[in-house]
């Protein structure tokens, strides 16, 4: 690794776009029992763009609603405010995500596509194996690969040394690693800190490529990993580095997982994550 | 034309069609090929064994190798194809590093494929499967060309 392209890549993320303010105000709310509708009708008063993408969200094919609806409250009402809030970040994440992503050879949207999926397996995963991991899930989910948009282009840089025989059988967070000093992972977390985002998420983008190294392993952490993988594998936004991760046994194991679940969670995913990204990429 | 095959679809084609899918990681693709009639099928199943989710089967039978594989061939035989005919190539099944049995879904779907084709006397003329590798698959339907490129480099099969 050398030092000076380490620096270059910390530069980049300090200047990496930032969130909505409104999407920090939401997300602390998230975190809050008692937080209140007019709270969050409050802070989107302002956010026309915002409101637009959650009413076509809410009245998208994936949730399915028996009539359409026109407004914040009505949403609420209808999908609860939980599910709103993570609506309202997942248009945010679309505007940052919705590149490509060079190096790891992402073409515009796919990076994307691949962030919902995980989000969606995330989701069905816990659901599934009826784990009490917090709602927070979707959203490290949908930021859990942000870090490539910044290291991609030192990827793409690099590539003769990163395709070197003797790497290929190594992760490729690690083989990141050895040439840069930091990976994609620890990247986004960096991301992720200077967005003031909890200290939850940012360890669940931390370590989801290495769950048993975090300092305290987690379900979130493990949820997001082992949903990361599966779509991967199932080519959602799979990259030029392939499958070249390695799923943890020991997450497996502390959530509880079998083959059986994970091919079911593998099949429900598919159509649920094309409805939403479908829902925000029609006009954006 | 040009087709494009999603995760859990699958396209035919005639004459001058060409049919592409995209990352192929554990998935399966299978291009099934009449030279004489001139029509052909691609494949691109994400699971192995419907029983899993027989809902989402009965919706989208590409989604899984043991629905997908019949209704790709029961397709081409309404086109014209024959069964004595047929050039079959599969592609795709890459696993993720270690030796975890849990991720072994494209083993599991290769396996499939097998032994749907063993049951039905049909023999895989070429394969390109198995390692960490995304695939892309070109089917050239005027020739029944396949070529499989990862990592920028092109091969035919």
């Amino acid at each position: 690794m050398n030092q000076k392209e380490l620096n270059l890549i910390l530069d980049d993320v300090k200047s990496f776009p930032s969130m909505p303010a409104a999407a920090l105000k939401l997300l602390a709310l998230l975190k809050d029992e008692n937080s209140s509708n007019a709270q969050i009708e409050q802070i989107l008063r302002y956010e026309p763009g915002l409101t637009a993408n959650i009413l076509k969200i809410t009245n998208s094919a994936f949730f399915g609603l028996p009539k359409q609806i026109g407004s914040i409250r009505q949403s609420i009402l209808m999908i609860g405010w939980k599910k709103l809030i993570q609506i309202v970040l997942t248009s945010c994440v679309n505007a940052i995500i919705d590149k490509p992503v060079q190096g790891y050879e992402l073409s515009p949207g796919d990076l994307w596509q691949h962030s919902i999926a995980v989000s969606v397996a995330s989701e069905i995963m816990v659901k599934e194996l009826n784990l009490s991991v917090s709602e927070e899930v979707f959203t490290a989910a949908l930021l859990h690969d942000v870090g490539k948009m910044v290291l991609g282009r030192y990827v793409k840089n690099d590539i003769v040394a990163i395709d070197r025989e003797e790497l290929q059988d190594v992760p490729f967070e690690q083989v990141e690693r050895r040439i840069f000093g930091i990976d994609h992972a620890e990247i986004g977390a960096n991301i992720l800190r200077r967005w003031s985002f909890p200290p939850s998420m940012v360890t669940a983008v931390r370590w989801h490529h290495d769950p048993d190294g975090a300092p305290k392993t987690s379900q979130l952490i493990d949820v997001v990993h082992l949903a990361d993988v599966l779509c991967l594998m199932s080519g959602i936004g799979v990259g030029r580095e392939g499958l070249q991760y390695r799923p943890s046994p020991a997450a497996c194991e502390r959530i509880g997982l079998t083959e059986a679940h994970l091919e079911k969670v593998a099949s429900q995913t598919l159509q649920c994550a094309n409805q939403i990204a479908a829902s925000i990429q029609a006009d954006s | 034309m040009n087709h494009v095959v999603a995760v859990g679809d699958m396209k035919t084609g005639c004459r001058e069609d060409m049919i592409v899918t995209h990352a192929l990681g554990s998935c399966l693709g299978l291009m099934v090929y009449d030279p004489a009639a001139q029509v052909g099928g691609l494949l691109h199943a994400m699971l192995p064994l419907s029983k899993i989710n027989l809902q989402k089967a009965s919706e989208n039978p590409y989604m899984f190798v043991d629905t997908g594989v019949p209704e790709l061939f029961r397709q081409l035989y309404d086109l014209g194809g024959q069964k004595s005919r047929m050039v079959i190539k599969a592609a795709g099944c890459g696993q993720p590093l270690g030796n975890s049995e849990m991720f072994k879904i494209g083993e599991r779907n290769y396996t499939i494929l097998k032994k749907l084709l063993w049951k039905n006397n049909i023999l895989l003329e070429a394969e390109d499967v198995g390692g960490v590798a995304s695939r892309t698959v070109y089917f050239d339907i005027s020739t029944g060309q396949v070529i499989i490129s990862s990592k920028g480099v092109k091969r035919e099969l």
